[in-house]
């Protein structure tokens, strides 16, 4: 027995020499202390509950000290700071005062779930320098394999998944870990662990896609109204000459009466394409005012109205002929009687949606016809053919002003809209 | 962000698959499909231990209606070979360059999809299908909720899905679309500015490759002008369950199954997306065959 355990000293010592770059954080205690510590399990409480997260339930005295409580316990450190002051310093502080309550960090798993759970509360989710110190509770070189056995087996699982936790956490929040993270993890875990693993994966994958959106949104998006209705107009309009023009800017003031008024802001967006359409309108025919259409940009939803007509019937389509002078440079149609064949047809055999033509767009700050109307006046002096023809408000009912565009509900028209149907089509 | 919305939750989609391989019995004994791959239990749910031969339900006009139907289908598959393969003349079949394979014209062509959200998973999100204006362009409207179910199991929710039905041969043998000759794919679509995800299913030897994936990222612009997306095949990266997997291969595209649209993107709100009609065409300017590299592992372990 006592040659065993001599042996296993030296095979210990040994490891710790063949390691150039080790260094044992308490050192001083010597080689015997290291043997207990390889023995010993930082989670005790975590081998006896199978859930991980919910500890302290069968065992009062620990209850009293531990930091990590259930969800409806009040003594939750968490849920307490997160109601006093729930910041970053505030969550900061949380993890400093666990660190530097216990050498051995006992129960460091549970407080790490639990700290993971609070962290969109204390509004930190989107920030890598608090993962990477949310992975610096875990004890260095603890749960690093030191032999072929370890390696072979699930080296301290518990612990493992909980950094993998850590980093799904990132992973679903779209944050990339850093050099910081990655050294952590070698240090906690060794260079071939699962969480080393994983953060290779994600710092493989991360990067291939994260200017794969052709229509990028920003991070963080323009607080200002007029902006971010300037931003979205000129995502939707796809075209570069489009302008955006501001009808109205928001202000508040105070009338004669004595009461507040405020003034939504009106932003509109027209392109020339859009401007010649509607002046080949036919007055006779009704444009349309409909809305409110979403546009999700990121988690934020903003709605948009459009200015459209009704497609032609087939007797009033002219088939346009394009006039050969008009571009003496280079020919703007050509027919030329080549031999092709079905290999060289690159088009697809659909019928075309018919839909009226699209000849203006709007983003306003409140959704009523007072409102739009300030829009479509804009609009008149850009397009005069806009005070010759009629004009309806298809207002369906938005997302809050629901009473609102029941009462504004236009004259009915041709064909109403079923109730969910208050998409674009046409 | 994009590997999140890679990790969807399509496994219970994956469950709707019809897999037949009894032939003869197949149309006078009806056995529940669930019976073969089993559907997806909820966290508490009770295991379903009644005997397969309970849930067998012989129903004789049905087996006479399924064999009319079955041989129906056999004879036509029989007659399209004198036309040309895959039932096309022989010239298209060689020269095609563009291919139309699903679009939405009429009430009939949405028989062709099936619908799914994490309701079948305890989540509260909804989506509907129906034909838009004009019998054209389906629209896909509903409202997404990412709350998970309060089973004490599931972590994430939040899902939509559309997906085509795997298309059935006689005596419901699976029917799977080749694409070979083509190299990108093509939609008409609108949307309201979500990101989506497309997954596509390839035909597989293995079983324990049902749920594999191809799946890469739609982005819609938003507003009232359709949108043309090109993808190319290459850019397709393999998950499974929905992770995506160290061990990349490019999509084989003589045996796709179906194709599907998957939001998740987290984002609670109400949602829509119209498609006018998916196709493939060959891109002679694209030559990539695989984006992601082969010769090592990804990432290198």
């Amino acid at each position: 027995m006592n040659s065993t355990r001599r042996c296993f000293v030296r095979f210990m010592m040994s490891t710790k020499a063949l390691v150039p770059g080790a260094s044992w954080p308490c050192s001083n205690l010597g080689p015997a202390a290291q043997i207990l510590r390889t023995f010993r399990v930082s989670g005790t409480v975590a081998k006896k509950k199978s859930r991980p997260v919910r500890t302290g339930y069968d065992e009062k005295p620990e209850r009293e000290r531990s930091l990590v409580a259930d969800d409806d316990d009040d003594d939750d450190p968490f849920e307490r700071a997160a109601r006093e002051a729930g910041t970053k310093a505030a969550f900061d502080g949380l993890l400093d005062v666990f660190v530097r309550r216990d050498v051995r960090r006992r129960g460091h798993v549970e407080f790490i779930y639990a700290a993971l759970r609070k962290m969109p509360d204390f509004g930190v989710e989107h920030d890598i320098a608090v993962y990477n110190k949310l992975l610096d509770v875990f004890p260095k070189e603890v749960f690093v394999p030191r032999n072929f056995i370890q390696r072979m087996f699930n080296h301290y699982p518990r612990q493992q998944e909980c950094a993998i936790q850590v980093l799904e956490q990132m992973e679903n929040y779209g944050l990339m870990p850093n050099v910081e993270t990655k050294v952590l993890l070698v240090q906690i875990f060794g260079e071939k662990s699962h969480p080393m693993r994983k953060y290779q994966r994600m710092m493989y994958w991360f990067p291939k896609f994260k200017h794969a959106n052709p229509y990028p949104v920003p991070l963080q998006l323009p607080r200002d109204p007029v902006d971010l209705a300037r931003f979205s107009l000129n995502r939707i309009a796809h075209d570069l000459d489009a302008r955006v023009a501001v009808y109205q800017f928001p202000s508040t003031e105070v009338s004669e009466t004595g009461e507040k008024v405020s003034r939504p802001h009106v932003v509109g967006i027209q392109s020339p394409e859009q401007r010649r359409l509607l002046a080949e309108h036919n007055p006779s025919r009704p444009v349309f005012v409909e809305g409110p259409f979403p546009l999700w940009l990121r988690k934020t939803c903003v709605h948009y109205y459009v200015l459209r007509a009704d497609p032609l019937p087939p007797e009033e389509k002219v088939e346009e002929s394009i006039d050969p002078e008009r571009s003496f440079f280079y020919p703007l149609e050509l027919d030329l009687d080549l031999d092709r064949d079905f290999g060289d047809l690159d088009s697809f055999d659909v019928d075309e949606v018919e839909e009226g033509p699209v000849f203006a767009m709007c983003m306003a700050g409140q959704a009523d016809q007072a409102t739009l109307a300030k829009w479509i006046s804009g609009l008149q002096e850009t397009n005069p053919i806009l005070g010759r023809t009629p004009i309806l408000f298809r207002l369906e009912s938005g997302p809050r002003e629901l009473q609102q565009a029941t009462e504004s509900e236009p004259e009915p028209s041709a064909e109403e809209e079923p109730l969910h149907s208050q998409g674009m089509k046409q | 962000m994009a590997l999140t919305s890679a990790r969807l939750l399509t496994r219970t989609v994956h469950e709707k698959w019809i897999c037949a391989h009894s032939l003869t019995l197949r149309p006078l004994v009806c056995i529940n499909k669930a019976a073969f791959y089993g559907e997806y239990r909820r966290p508490g749910q009770a295991q379903d231990r009644t005997p397969p031969w309970k849930k067998i339900r012989f129903s004789f006009a049905k087996g006479v209606q399924g064999i009319r139907k079955h041989f129906g289908l056999l004879k036509d598959e029989a007659m399209e070979r004198w036309v040309g393969p895959q039932g096309r003349p022989l010239i298209e079949h060689m020269l095609e360059q563009t291919r139309v394979q699903w679009e939405f014209r009429g009430p009939e062509s949405l028989e062709q999809w099936l619908v799914s959200t994490d309701r079948e998973i305890g989540g509260r999100s909804e989506a509907y299908l129906k034909l838009g204006r004009n019998d054209s362009a389906c629209m896909l409207y509903g409202t997404l909720c990412s709350t998970p179910p309060r089973d004490g199991e599931t972590c994430y929710s939040g899902y939509c899905t559309l997906r085509s039905r795997q298309l059935l041969s006689s005596f419901d043998r699976k029917k799977n679309i080749d694409w070979s000759s083509f190299n990108t794919l093509y939609i008409r679509l609108r949307g309201d500015g979500r990101p989506w995800m497309i997954n596509i299913a390839a035909e597989t030897y293995f079983s324990h490759q049902k749920d594999d994936l191809y799946n890469y990222f739609l982005y819609t612009r938003g507003g009232p002008y359709w949108q043309d997306v090109k993808i190319p095949f290459s850019k397709f990266f393999l998950s499974s369950r929905g992770r995506i997997q160290d061990n990349q291969h490019p999509l084989w595209l003589d045996k796709v199954s179906t194709i599907g649209f998957t939001l998740g993107d987290k984002a609670d709100g109400p949602f829509q997306l119209e498609i006018d009609f998916i196709a493939v065409c060959n891109d002679r300017a694209h030559t990539e065959e695989f984006a992601y590299e082969m010769y090592k592992r990804n990432p290198e372990v």
